[in-house]
């Protein structure tokens, strides 16, 4: 009997093409790279078990669990709110798992997304004017500083949108981050490339998420 | 047509699915054949101020009961539906 084997590729792999895309003749104004590497766990608080949940997140990861749509750095994970008394722990390839489902134990329910969503990362000094051509929220500073979220629409597919801490590079520019279900991520990829294509984009290769 | 969800603040209506009418309520199962149909199919068709259910699918996931205006889509009112939010709000 032959045994199948399966090579693990990203959700994007089949498409992905780091280099240039766009416009060529001067300095990429926009960077875009897939995040891989990562674990996802999707936490739902039970009925009236939102205050347990909080305080379970304190212990467990050093910070109170979003509230309100935002992205929180805590110990050895990101916390993003993503709906009413629902948060994603996002954390480099590890235990999570098992860290979540000890913090959490009877008082939410947990769903491993980490092979449910992709990953990515949009930085330079144009990723704002590219978003806006296809996000329909205010990303202004003002509104939408480092550490805000967004559970919303993109091209009509449901995305989790947060702004991370600003580049540390020359530009300093935002950092936005998007995950996106993995089947729609193909679709998603397609259209931020030709959102941003006018202000010449650097596809870096797909790196580990680091946190 | 923008709607305030009040988890994430005012967004455009492609991000909600209509549902309709949030009055009618399920009959209990004594209730009868007649109160059973009016729950399934029967609709006022309202021109005016009218409480209606709206999910946000494209957003978090929540839904919401919308007072709204059907003659001039003006929204009176956005509030979280019995259930939306574990914890906020109670069935």
């Amino acid at each position: 009997m032959v045994e199948p084997s399966w090579t693990a590729t990203t959700p994007l792999s089949r498409i992905y093409a780091p280099g240039r895309h766009g416009v060529k003749n001067d300095a990429a104004r926009l960077s875009m790279a897939e995040l891989t590497g990562f674990e996802l766990v999707q936490v739902m608080a039970r009925r009236g078990m939102w205050s347990p949940t909080d305080q379970a997140c304190r212990e467990a990861y050093g910070q109170a669990a979003p509230a309100k749509p935002q992205a929180t750095r805590a110990e050895g994970a990101l916390l993003i709110w993503s709906g009413p008394d629902q948060i994603f722990v996002l954390s480099p390839r590890g235990s999570s798992l098992e860290r979540a489902r000890l913090a959490f134990a009877g008082m939410a329910s947990l769903s491993d997304q980490s092979d449910g969503r992709t990953l990515l990362r949009i930085s330079g000094i144009k990723a704002r004017d590219m978003l806006a051509k296809v996000c329909s929220l205010d990303l202004h500073p003002a509104v939408f500083p480092a550490g805000a979220a967004a559970a919303t629409s993109i091209d009509h597919t449901s995305v989790n949108l947060w702004r991370g801490e600003d580049s540390a590079g020359d530009d300093g520019a935002a950092v936005f981050y998007l995950l996106v279900f993995s089947t729609f991520a193909e679709s998603l990829w397609h259209t931020l490339l030709d959102s941003g294509a006018e202000y010449g984009i650097a596809i870096d290769a797909a790196t580990p998420w680091q946190g | 047509m923008r709607i305030a969800c009040p988890f994430c603040g005012p967004r455009e209506n492609s991000e909600f699915s209509y549902l309709g009418d949030a009055k009618p309520k399920r009959p209990g199962p004594d209730a009868g054949e007649d109160a059973v149909y009016e729950y399934v199919y029967l609709r006022d068709n309202v021109a005016g101020e009218m409480a209606e259910l709206w999910y946000h699918g494209g957003g978090c996931r929540a839904w919401l009961q919308v007072r709204r205006n059907t003659v001039t889509h003006e929204i009176l009112s956005v509030e979280p539906a019995a259930g939306a939010g574990a914890a906020s709000v109670t069935p």
